[in-house]
């Protein structure tokens, strides 16, 4: 009940002219950067920080949100119609949007993308609404150890379920970690690993290093083989046939399910739930063996579970402070920039932001399903842009973004190396969520532990003596030592 | 690419050993508890030991599935990407002196040369819009600092 008081007094918020306006521009935009190919919404999101520098914290969240749920459904647009996954969520849709396309039915493909995206985007806001003041309630009792382990927690699913080296995915969380120790010491303040470079006194600048790994890594990587091949389709028919719904609507209500639980766990990430959702769907199906010829359910629950693992994993974000993946690491950046420090206080100090940013979500589901439904033939015109403009277009913006930050050169410099560091990593196929996630987390999660040491006068006991805490570690345990033990079970199972 | 694999390891534990001689500079306990060189030092420790370890497990355990044969793309791939660095960093070098407008309208024009468009009118334009263009709407519209350059434009 209380909950809902603060979501009608959310909507208040929300509906203002201007606040209305900027979900609008930033559906818009966040569409517009799914579609585009080299610009996923990680990157996307960042390098349009600076356009809400002028605008209120209130406004600028809602429009970077937006921009973020917007990205999540423009990655369909790709998938169907150049096979190509504008994000990497959008993957699995490929499989059967793809089939599709090539059949003449991008239409009800896109169609049934975009009511399922409404559907599991709706139904995990309304959750979101329920479940965040409970939990941001039971949050606000976590100390030092608890925070600690649940960072630990959060990286390990991130890791654990990263690419196909453990110990690759955990170097590169270390990374992000020492990374992470640039700058001034989180419990001291005294500057550390800085080298008498002033601009390294603040730290490496965490939004000008996501630019630079998914923004301009992705487009060097897309440079070895530019050219993309667009369906030329009529994108008339959107909505699907009768016989069509039938089997699209227990996809939607299985992928919305699976979509929103997967997003409240942190760090599970975008594909997971998308993967397993067309898992489920095949799995429930009467006639598995034409998954991946072009059935509609193999775009409708993939599709439905993104966008509720979209608007579920703003849980975490906002009633813990853990971002699950980039992008919503990102939107944490976003939210610090504005002066607001996402996580349990700041329902208590500013709840007029984030239930005018749930709220938003919800009226943003809405103005997505319009701005959709309609447009998705501009949007496929999109495709057609050569890319000797499109690439050096969305470099212009990643150059703005990175030096609008701090007015700074040096950030600039940092985009562009961690550009190059991003490809190889691509090339090599070692995971950078994260290093992004570690970035971000590395001062919480070095504060949480000397913290904690200091109350127990250095006794590592207090991690694992502390309930809630030792559940987190043993819980982080089994995520990293589960794909270990079914290694060496397979092993000697060979043997 | 199993090369590039443990090149990559190596690259890792060399980083780790520097972090953790670094990290004697600074206090590792003070009379509060754990000190600044506290978490760098067992970061490093602790990347120095994974990466060996993967290095031994590429090198001798049994053997990954890479996702790509080999690391380098072929020529045209090569050239394209050397353009798209070549612009960047050049952007970078005269982004303060020159400032938004001029080095951005350089950058917009060599780019798509580089890229292999020749439609001369329609890269001019491209960079005329995106550099002066742009500049007008982030710098007047959305105030958004950007830098002007010893020319002031």
């Amino acid at each position: 009940m209380e909950a809902l008081q603060y979501w009608i007094q959310g909507f208040a918020v929300a509906t203002l002219p201007m606040n209305l306006l900027y979900a609008f521009i930033g559906c818009v935009l966040g569409t517009l950067i799914g579609v585009l190919p080299g610009l996923g919404p990680a990157a996307g999101t960042a390098i349009l920080i600076p356009v809400t520098f002028s605008l209120d914290p209130i406004g600028g969240i809602i429009m970077l949100a937006a921009i973020y749920y917007g990205a999540m459904y423009g990655g369909t647009i790709t998938s169907v119609l150049v096979n190509v996954p504008g994000e990497a969520a959008s993957v699995i849709t490929c499989l059967d949007g793809y089939q599709m396309a090539k059949q003449g039915r991008a239409g009800p493909a896109l169609g049934i993308a975009a009511i399922g995206s409404f559907i599991g985007g709706t139904f995990a806001t309304l959750a979101l609404m329920v479940v965040s003041l409970p939990l941001a309630n039971f949050a606000l009792r976590f100390g030092p150890p608890e925070v600690f382990s649940l960072l630990v927690v959060g990286l390990s699913l991130v890791t654990g379920l990263s690419g196909r080296s453990l110990l690759a995915a955990l170097i590169m969380t270390l990374f992000g970690l020492m990374l992470a120790m640039i700058g001034m010491d989180p419990v001291r303040g005294a500057p550390r690993f800085t080298f008498g470079i002033p601009p390294l006194y603040d730290g490496i600048g965490f939004i000008p290093v996501v630019m630079g790994l998914f923004g301009v890594g992705e487009i060097l990587l897309s440079m070895e083989a530019p050219v993309l091949e667009v369906i030329k389709t009529k994108l008339t028919d959107l909505l699907p046939k009768r016989e069509e719904w039938k089997v699209s609507t227990g996809a939607i209500g299985r992928g919305t399910i699976i979509g929103f639980f997967l997003g409240i766990i942190p760090g599970i990430g975008a594909i997971i739930p998308t993967f397993l959702a067309y898992a489920v769907e095949k799995k429930v199906s009467k006639h598995p063996e034409k998954f991946g010829t072009g059935v509609i359910e193999g775009v409708a629950s993939p599709e439905t579970a993104n966008n509720s693992y979209a608007n579920g994993a703003m849980v975490p974000l906002l009633t813990l402070g853990i971002p699950g993946y980039p992008t919503l690491a990102v939107l944490m950046g976003a939210f610090i920039i504005h002066g607001l420090t996402p996580g349990p206080f700041l329902f208590k100090e500013r709840p007029d932001v984030v239930w005018g940013l749930i709220a938003s979500l919800s009226l943003g589901n809405v103005m997505l399903l319009i701005l959709n439904l309609p447009l998705v033939g501009l949007w496929a015109k999109l495709l057609e842009i050569r890319y000797q403009y499109l690439y050096p277009g969305i470099l212009l913006f990643c150059i703005l973004g990175a030096y609008s930050l701090n007015q700074s050169v040096f950030d600039v410099g940092v985009m562009v190396a961690f550009g190059v560091l991003g490809y190889i990593f691509r090339k090599l196929d070692w995971p950078l969520a994260p290093t992004v996630l570690a970035l971000i987390l590395g001062p919480m999660m070095e504060r949480a532990l000397r913290t904690s040491l200091e109350m127990s006068g250095g006794d590592l006991s207090i991690l694992f003596t502390r309930p809630i805490s030792a559940v987190l570690l043993i819980a982080a345990a089994i995520v990293l030592l589960t794909p270990a033990v079914r290694l060496l079970g397979r092993r000697a199972g060979k043997d | 690419m199993k090369r590039a694999w443990q090149i990559m390891c190596m690259a890792f534990v060399a980083l780790s050993v520097f972090t953790l001689v670094l990290s004697f500079e600074y206090p590792y306990k003070d009379r509060l508890g754990p000190g600044p060189a506290f978490f760098p030092v067992w970061m490093s420790i602790i990347t120095g030991v994974l990466s060996l370890a993967l290095f031994f497990q590429t090198t001798w355990g049994k053997s990954v599935a890479y996702a790509a044969a080999t690391l380098i793309p072929e020529r045209q791939g090569v050239l394209r990407i050397l353009a798209v660095l070549v612009a960047l960093v050049g952007s970078l070098a005269l982004l303060d002196p020159l400032g938004f407008r001029i080095s951005l309208f350089l950058f917009l024009l060599f780019l798509p040369l580089g890229l292999g468009e020749r439609n001369w009118w329609v890269i001019l334009i491209f960079a005329i819009a995106g550099s002066f263009g742009i500049f007008h709407l982030f710098y007047y519209g959305l105030k958004v600092p950007l830098p002007m350059g010893v020319f002031g434009i």
